[in-house]
Order: C-alpha cells, then structure tokens, then sequence
C-alpha cells in the first residue's frame, strides 16, 4: 500500500507558526522599557522588587498547579507577564515580602481558582494590586520621589493625582517637580520624572511598548483608544484638566498592558469600544467623588464583571447586511440545494 | 488595475513555487481505473454496467432520475472488472465500478482494425454542440449528459447551477485558488486561456448574464498576459461582443470561497442560507470552464481532470491531468510525479486548508480533487489542543463575522441555542480560526460536528411542531 502509518486528523492541516508563549514574550519585551526606567529611576530596591515578584508568581503557578496535579503551564509565560505587571503598577517602596504575596494571591486567587490562562474573570495583576491595596493600605500608598541608584527614600513623597485631589492647584504640583508651569509638568509627567508606581513613570516609553505590541499585531486599538479617549473627556466634562488626567496615573499603563489582557476584556470589537469607555468614565468618576485619588485598578476590575454581557454585543455577521432576503425568497434556493 | 479583496482572512504559507512553473502534463495510457459512483452533491446514482461489460472512453456508466443528480462516465475503454465499495478520496467507502484497461472485442469473424482507428471507435463521445446556437434546455442538457460538476470542490451538479430561477448579472471565474500548494488553475489558465474565456462566454450565454469576470490572486498574477491575449483573441468578445474582464485580487484566504469571491469583486455579501444567484452571481472552478468547453466542442463528457501533486514529500511536484478514477498511486508509477515514501507523513486529498487527510495515495482521484499532497514530517506536526488564551484572532480572521472562540464555547457548553444565535450554521468550515489559532483550539472541527448536531435538532423540532 503507496503510504502506511499515515497521520490522519480533521482539516485545516497547516497552522500559524504563532503560538501562545510568543505572545506573552512580545508583552514581556514591550514592558522592559518602563521597567528599565523604573529600575533607573528607583534603584536597586525596584530591581529587587521586580524579580521577587516574578519569581513568587512562577513559584506560585508551579507549585499550586503540582499541588492540584494538573499540568505545569509556566513554560507559557503567563505567569511572568502577571508577575511583571504587578511589580509594575506597585509603589517601588513596597517591600519585598508584599510584592510576593501579591503575585501570590494573584496567581493562585485570581488566576489558577478559575481555571489558571485564559479562564480569570479578573485581570490577576490588578487583583494582586487590590488585595496588597486593601491589606497595607499605608505602603502601597506610600511613594517616593525617584532617587536613582541611591538608597530609596522611603518617606512619603506626594503625587501628581494626589495633589490635585487634595485641591493643590497646577501650577503648584508643577513647582513641588520642579516644573515650569502647566507646560513644564505635562512634558516632565510625559518624559517621566515624577513619584508613582514603579512602571508608570515614563508615558513615552509606556508608549512605545504599548505601540510596539500594536504593531506585532499583539494587541489591537479599540481598548486603550477608548479608554484613553473617554478619561480626556469624562475628565473635562467633570471639570478637570485632561491632559493631566492621562498623562499622571495610570491611565496609559493601564490603556495599553491591563485593559488589552486577552481574557478579561470583551472580545467583540463593540465590547471592546464599550469596555474602554466605561473603564474611562468610572476611573474619572473615582478620582473626582471617590476615596481615593486613582481609580484606574478598580475602574479596569469593575469592567472585567460585565465582559460576558459585553460579548453579548455582537457585529454584524456576513450574510446578514441589509437587504436582508425575506424568508419567502430563501426557499426555492434551498429547496433547489437539496 | 485596483487590487480587490474581502475583509477578514489569513494568510497561510503559499508554498506554490514549487509546482507553479510546471507545465501541465498528461496521463492517459492507464492500467485501472477506480471510479466512484456518487462524485456529485445531491441524490445517489445506479451502476448502469455489469461486471464482465466492456465500456468505451467517454460511455456512461452510473446515473439516476431527479434534478440534483449528474451521471458518472468510464474514463478509460476497458472491461468492468468489478463494482464494489473503496475508500474515496473523503476517506469514506463509497461503491466504485472498476475498470480494467483492454482493447475493443473483435466481434466474431470482424477484422482486426488499424491502431489509430481503434482508437478514435474507442471514444464514445456526444456529437459536437454550438452553446450559442441551441436552446437553453439543450444546453443544460448537454452540460448534465456530460457529467459536469464544480470541481473545486463540493461538486454541485453545474446544470443545476446554470438554471438559476433568479436572473443573473455576473458571471465569475474563480481563479483565486487560495489553498496553499495548488496550482493547478494557474496552470491551466495559463496553458488553456482561450477555453478559460470560452467557458465564461458559455456560462453567460446559458444564464443571460451580460458580464463576466475572470478573478485572480495577484499572487499568479503572471497568468494575466495569456489571459489578455485569449480575451482580445476571442470571438466572443470585441466591439459589441460580450462583456468579459480580469480582475486581480489581494492574495488571501479563504478567497476562492464563494461567498468571499463575491464580495471582494461586487462588495455584495450572499444572504444567510442563500446562493450565490440571490446576489445575481454565478460562480465557476476554473477546471469546470474547461469541462463547459470539452462537453460542447468534443462531445467529451467529464472524465479527465487536472491536479496538483506536491508537499514536502513529493519529490517531483507535478500538474497533471489524468482519468477520473486513476489511483494516484499509479500517477506516480507512470512517472509524472515522485513520492518520497520514507518522508511521507501525512496524505492529503485536496488542500491543506479543507483538503481531507486520507490513509494512502492509493485512492483514486474523482471529480473534485483539485490536488494531492504528499507532506513530511515536519508540515505534518499536529500539536496539542491548548488553553484557549482569548486573544481574539479567530474573531478577526472569520471571514463570515462569526464569533469562532463565543461558538466554540457555546457548543463545549452544549448550548445549541447559542450557537444558533453566533451564526454556527453561517461557517463555511473554511479552517481559518483553527489556522491562526496561537493555542491550536480545534475550532472548525467542533464546529463540523456541531452543524450537524445543531441541523439534527432543527430537525426533530419541526417535526415535533407538526
């Protein structure tokens, strides 16, 4: 018989060379920028907090998934990406025990009670940040001021959002940076130099990392273009400065590396426009009437609750454009196909 | 020239310079042939032959009543060896009737005749027919008695489809042939332009249709001058002629699928449930042109058919035409091609996109193989199902805007009604979302069996209404 032993299997029989840990790498490499700067700006501690904090979240995934005998999912990345993106949006103060306990909690919590990749109904990173949030309210809202690769000065430092939701006006949070007025803040907060979480300094290099996955093909444009688009305009409609509102916080980070997380955010294009809108308005909405001065976390989980509702909103499929036939005239073809 | 195409897609690896600059070669000294009895979509046929019968080249030999049916015709002049189920090329047993090669019988006390005239008495064709100077019915006819199906693939009788009860604006030629590997309509349109053009001025002339359009990919882009050359050469078009064009496509796939050929030339989508005539469209496999073409100016029924024979084991890529029924097993034993059988992995019938992976080459090829791949190890890996990761690149690939990842949710849940609603019976089966699936969800291959779950319950519901 020409051919024995032949594979054989239900088409298609070529396949992508694309596979799931190259995605999570391309998220890894678009984060080294905003990381290398964090690490730059905050020193030795930041490093420190960032490799602990990986390590914890790969240690978790690999110990809870033997723990439960399934099988170990490290070598696809995920868990680094969330353990990066944790370290990333934590104050670079926080000690190193807490960065471990959150990737912790967020990985085995978040992550791995759901399922593990793909099956959290939550984005982990933002849930970890929360958990940690909630349990030391006081280190996580302690910032310093970027002391390059000198011992950190941990003694609390103010923030751009912080300020200005203790009613300091601009021109004065530009002078506490050493600032030249309105101008000078937005072009400094964009370059970088200001006090925040350890990733979030920098919005051109969170910028480049966030087109460079757009342009892998990794993440695509409607979240972060609606997320950044209606924080601008919520905030202006509330009365605040909106340039501010989304070149301090976290806003961008958030627009381009927590909001595009694969499994948490809608998969239809209209969800998707819908989710980024809505993340926008209730971040706008925490800074101006909430507690606290930063609501991009809670804004980001509050609409991970209604992404299954979200992927309800569906597009038009092919066949369905208007005109749409009417049932009468469909008949004879099918009748004629049978 | 604008370059058109349709929205969604992917782009599977080409692979088609390996048998794109081969010309077209013949076969037809064959030994056996293995002709399966139903090659067609529609309603079964009946062996017309007996074991023992000698059948002449071009005889019919398996038809039925009813619209939906196209008779089968003996590719070769031989003796019916046997009539039995064989594996076909879908990788199911179907009946065959078995041909073995053998000269006429001399009738008793007859002379032996000369070569050459044994051969021609040994044809049994249909006596030419001018498709511009019969009647519509005539024509139809001719195209049934012929045996002529689509041979792109489904097989759907062509008589049928040049009836249409809708009136018809376009004619297309689909010349996309998107499946990486195939090559076998650039070839002929290459090699055979002027019955390319004929076939499109026969397919307008049957369903009144006042333009035509000849679609390619502008991959094979190199086809277009032979193309040009045929439509200014032939008498049917010109100055107050018919209306028949080129047009060049960006090369994607699944762009030879009907309903994406449509669109990327007319921007008209094909209504849910609908064919393409509810657009005013009718659309024709390049190889089908040909056969239009052989059934009016030979007589020649449909028993010849070219393919493309290549993959990383196949040592020799080729463009071959050859009987219907003729193992390709023997294609390569004639030399035309080459297997590297210690290579050999995986057997492909068609496509590698919708192709069907069969257990040998030993099948015969029928009347909608388009190709046969031979493939090695390495473009046979078939890795593991993962988690599905939600990436969304199914969503943006599914050329018919279905939801592939929200669909193959609903169908693991068992929640048909769902599915239903996403547009499950709207797939085409194209294979793209399983193509750029990063995980390697099997996700047309849930939604195959899905269809027809999904058809099974639709169907015990009506019956429960009445």
């Amino acid at each position: 018989m020409p051919g024995k032993g032949m594979l054989l299997s239900s088409s298609p029989h070529a396949f992508t060379p694309v596979r799931t840990p190259q995605l999570m790498l391309s998220v890894i490499i678009a984060l080294v920028p905003a990381a290398g700067y964090g690490v730059y700006l905050y020193g030795l501690h930041a490093l420190a907090l960032i490799l602990v904090t990986v390590a914890s979240a790969i240690l978790s995934e690999y110990v809870f998934r033997k723990l439960i005998k399934a099988k170990t999912t490290i070598s696809d990345f995920s868990a680094v990406v969330t353990g990066l993106l944790l370290a990333l949006v934590l104050p670079p103060a926080t000690p190193l025990w807490m960065g471990a306990l959150g990737a912790a909690f967020a990985i085995i919590v978040a992550k791995e009670f759901f399922g593990g990749l793909g099956a959290n109904p939550f984005n982990p990173a933002l849930i970890g940040r929360a958990f940690l949030l909630m349990s030391f309210p006081a280190a996580i809202t302690t910032w310093s001021l970027p002391n390059g690769l000198q011992a950190l000065d941990a003694t609390s430092a103010a923030t751009p959002l912080g300020m200005i939701k203790q009613g300091t006006a601009i021109a004065d949070v530009a002078a506490y940076f050493g600032a030249d007025g309105a101008g000078g803040l937005y072009r400094q907060l964009f370059m970088g130099y200001r006090s925040g979480s350890l990733g979030e300094s920098s919005i051109l290099l969170i910028l480049i990392g966030g087109l460079f996955l757009l342009a892998m093909g990794v993440i695509q444009w409607i979240v972060p273009v609606a997320m950044i688009g209606s924080t601008m305009l919520f905030s202006l409609l509330l009365g605040m400065d909106p340039i501010l509102a989304v070149l301090s916080g976290g806003v961008v980070f958030g627009a381009f590396f927590m909001a595009t997380d694969y499994a948490t955010r809608p998969l239809t294009r209209a969800g998707q426009a819908l989710y980024g809108v809505g993340i926008g308005l209730i971040t706008v909405v925490i800074r101006k009437f909430g507690g606290f001065p930063e609501g991009v976390t809670y804004a980001i989980l509050i609409m991970n609750m209604i992404v299954p509702y979200l992927n309800k909103i569906r597009g038009k499929k092919y066949g369905y454009v208007k005109p749409l036939v009417p049932a009468k005239s469909a008949k004879p073809a099918k009748e004629a196909a049978k | 020239m604008a370059v058109k195409t349709f929205r969604g897609g992917a782009h599977p690896p080409e692979k088609k310079d390996r048998s794109s600059g081969i010309a077209i070669e013949w076969l037809r000294d064959v030994k056996q042939v293995v002709i399966p009895v139903n090659q067609h979509f529609g309603a079964p046929l009946q062996p017309l032959v007996k074991v023992g019968d000698y059948v002449k080249r071009g005889q019919k030999i398996a038809d039925a009543d009813g619209r939906m049916t196209v008779p089968v015709h003996a590719s070769i002049s031989g003796i019916v060896k046997k009539i039995e189920p064989r594996t076909q090329s879908n990788n199911t047993d179907g009946l065959c009737i078995i041909i073995d090669a053998a000269p006429a019988p001399i009738p008793e006390g007859g002379e032996v005749p000369a070569a050459s005239a044994a051969t021609a008495a040994q044809n049994d064709f249909m006596p030419p027919l001018d498709a511009f100077a019969c009647t519509k019915e005539e024509a139809l006819m001719r195209v049934r008695a012929a045996g002529v199906v689509g041979m792109g693939g489904a097989g759907f009788p062509t008589h049928v489809k040049l009836a249409p009860p809708k009136p018809i604006s376009l004619v297309i030629a689909n010349g996309a042939e998107c499946e990486p590997w195939l090559t076998i309509d650039e070839r002929t349109m290459m090699e055979r332009p002027a019955d390319v053009v004929e076939g499109v001025a026969i397919t307008m002339k049957i369903v009144n249709a006042p333009s035509g359009v000849i679609a390619v990919e502008d991959n094979k882009a190199y086809v277009l001058p032979a193309l040009e050359k045929a439509l200014a050469e032939s008498p049917r078009t010109g100055r107050g002629g018919m209306d028949i064009k080129i047009q060049l496509l960006r090369t994607k796939y699944p762009q030879g699928g009907e309903k994406m050929l449509i669109t990327a030339l007319t921007g008209k989508e094909v209504p849910s449930g609908g064919l393409p005539m509810d657009v005013g469209c009718v659309v024709q496999n390049i190889g089908t042109l040909c056969a239009l073409v052989d059934a009016f100016r030979d007589g020649k029924p449909l028993i010849e058919r070219g393919l493309t024979i290549s993959g990383g084991a196949c040592k020799k890529p080729a463009n071959v035409v050859a009987p219907i029924g003729t193992p390709v097993s023997d294609i390569i034993a004639a030399g035309l091609s080459e297997a590297d059988d210690e290579a050999l992995r995986r057997v492909i019938y068609g496509g590698p996109m919708m192709g069907v992976a069969v257990p040998n080459y030993a099948i015969p090829i029928q009347k909608n193989t388009s190709g046969v791949l031979l493939l090695n190890e390495e473009e046979s890996a078939f890795e593991e199902e993962e988690t599905c990761i939600r990436c969304g690149r199914c969503m943006r690939a599914c050329a018919c805007r279905l939801s592939p990842v929200l669909l193959a949710i609903a169908i693991e849940d068992g929640n048909y009604k769902e599915a239903d609603k996403i547009g499950l019976l709207d797939c085409i089966e194209c294979g793209t979302c399983s193509f750029v699936c990063p995980a390697r969800r099997q996700l047309v291959q849930r939604f195959r069996v899905g269809k027809q779950v999904l058809r099974a319950i639709k169907q015990k519901e009506a019956q429960n209404a009445r």
